[in-house]
């Protein structure tokens, strides 16, 4: 199962709290190198956790593998070396306090001389449309520009795992569609969580569905999970309570 | 009037901006050290204080509004000292009138006078430091790396906490905090309740996004340091003689 895997979970199961309910419940699949997968659920799901899991950040029974390595406290480091993770709060992420300097820190720790690494995250900056807020205080930045730099911070190490907890979410439609785009060029293994299935429909053929903390649907179909919440389109035309408000 | 947290950061245009980081902060700090030394209770004293403090503002270019805006808080928060005196005039009472007088009002003078000029010469050394520079400054002075990594954050994420509190205070406003009455005092007095939780869940995300992206394990000099040059030699020369002044000038009041 997981040979040229990118991210395999064997049976993984994570509790907060000993003898409470599991947030995540013997949760099984792998994702090839290169595959892109939308991780979806509705709140509370265990999207989040099961990211966090990924990358050492939460304990977990099973195992978990990021490109061959087995997650554990003591291979944390390698393991995070081959992840690109982005938060859902941007702000979370943003350490440092000009854009150009956050997105270019991951290569200037690596040993990317400054003029190179500099040059590298604009590139990247560029590429989600927030190239010329490489000058700007991260403190000027609205919510969309905040996600597009944390993002930028992510990529910029051209990891061979992408995990994305709502990438989409906060973005306008042009920034969505910058987005897709260059998500859509890289080589990059990618497991975004998000409600979003439009935007993950552009990037993703693979849908995993969480609901209580189980996957209960592993397949290419979205339309499979909008049935799921109940959002297909009723016989008469009306669109469902749950279609009306989401997106 | 009001000024913004982070508008404070290096809106100074002074000679001193134009220093290396890190004598920006030495020599901000040496001058808050020297105006809190200088004794309160003489004329001297007096004078290197308020010289010190109009020097240091002056050579920074502190912006006039942000002036404003420190002076308006330290006058808030060190002029009530003075409704002390007359409980201290009543304690003093043994002393001849004059005498009595002068004990009485010297304490609160004494803080007012530190209080206020060290507020400011603190907030000029703010406005010659952007959010990089202080890192840059930091981390070239003989500083514990692990201090001026929490230190940058601190003040990286103060902004971010202060923008939290703005929304969280409007959603008590808006949820009736600003309503009057109860239903204003049961918002308030719900706002730690709802504030604290964010703050420290914050504090949480943030320590895991600091592990996940190495920031604590590296050398933050990686992003660049500046070399000290002449003039900044000079200004901490200077800046220590006018610490080794207002010492002397102590030293002599007390022998």
């Amino acid at each position: 199962m997981s040979g040229g895997a990118a991210l395999v979970f064997e049976g993984v199961t994570v509790r907060y709290e000993a003898g409470e309910a599991p947030v995540l419940a013997d949760v099984t699949f792998a994702l090839g190198e290169s595959e892109r997968a939308a991780l979806v659920g509705l709140n509370g799901s265990g999207k989040t956790t099961l990211l966090m899991a990924a990358v050492g950040l939460v304990a977990y029974e099973g195992l978990i593998r990021v490109c061959g390595t087995p997650v554990a406290r003591r291979t944390a480091a390698e393991v995070r070396e081959k992840v690109g993770f982005l938060f859902n709060v941007p702000e979370d992420q943003l350490l440092f306090p000009k854009v150009i300097e956050d997105a270019a820190f991951g290569l200037l720790r690596r040993g990317e001389g400054r003029t190179e690494a500099y040059r590298q995250a604009r590139v990247i900056l560029d590429g989600l449309g927030v190239g010329k807020l490489a000058e700007r205080p991260v403190l000027h930045l609205s919510h969309g520009q905040k996600q597009r730099v944390a993002l930028a911070g992510a990529l910029v190490n051209k990891p061979a795992l992408l995990l994305l907890d709502e990438p989409s979410a906060g973005l306008d439609p042009p920034g969505k569609l910058a987005l897709a785009r260059l998500a859509g060029r890289l080589d990059a293994a990618m497991l975004m969580a998000t409600h979003d299935l439009d935007f993950a429909g552009r990037l993703c053929r693979r849908f995993i569905a969480l609901d209580g903390g189980r996957i209960v649907y592993d397949g290419g179909d979205a339309a499979a999970v909008r049935r799921m919440w109940g959002m297909e389109e009723p016989v008469d035309g009306r669109s469902s309570p749950l279609t009306a408000s989401s997106e | 009037m009001r000024t913004r947290w982070h508008e404070i950061w290096g809106c100074g245009r002074g000679p001193a901006a134009r220093l290396a980081p890190q004598s920006r902060i030495a020599a901000g700090a040496v001058l808050f050290a020297a105006g809190l030394t200088a004794p309160a209770g003489t004329v001297p004293g007096i004078v290197l204080t308020a010289a010190v403090t109009a020097g240091w503002i002056a050579a920074c270019g502190m912006p006039g509004r942000a002036l404003r805006s420190f002076a308006v808080l330290g006058l808030a928060m060190f002029l009530p000292y003075f409704l002390l005196a007359p409980l201290l005039v009543a304690r003093a009472s043994a002393a001849s009138g004059a005498t009595a007088l002068a004990r009485a009002f010297g304490a609160p003078w004494d803080v007012f006078l530190h209080g206020l000029a060290g507020m400011l010469l603190a907030a000029a050394t703010v406005t010659v430091l952007s959010a990089s520079d202080l890192r840059r400054g930091l981390l070239a002075l003989p500083v514990p790396d692990v201090l001026s990594a929490v230190l940058i954050q601190i003040v990286h994420q103060t902004g971010e906490l202060l923008a939290e509190t703005k929304r969280v205070a409007a959603a008590v406003a808006v949820r009736g905090g600003s309503g009057g009455g109860r239903s204003a005092v049961r918002a308030l007095a719900s706002l730690p309740r709802v504030w604290l939780p964010r703050i420290i869940s914050r504090a949480d995300r943030v320590a895991e996004a600091m592990e996940l992206r190495g920031y604590a394990e590296s050398d933050l000099r990686i992003l660049g340091r500046t070399a000290l040059r002449a003039a900044d030699a000079a200004v901490l020369i200077g800046a220590f003689a006018i610490l080794a002044l207002a010492a002397a000038l102590r030293w002599r009041l007390r022998g």
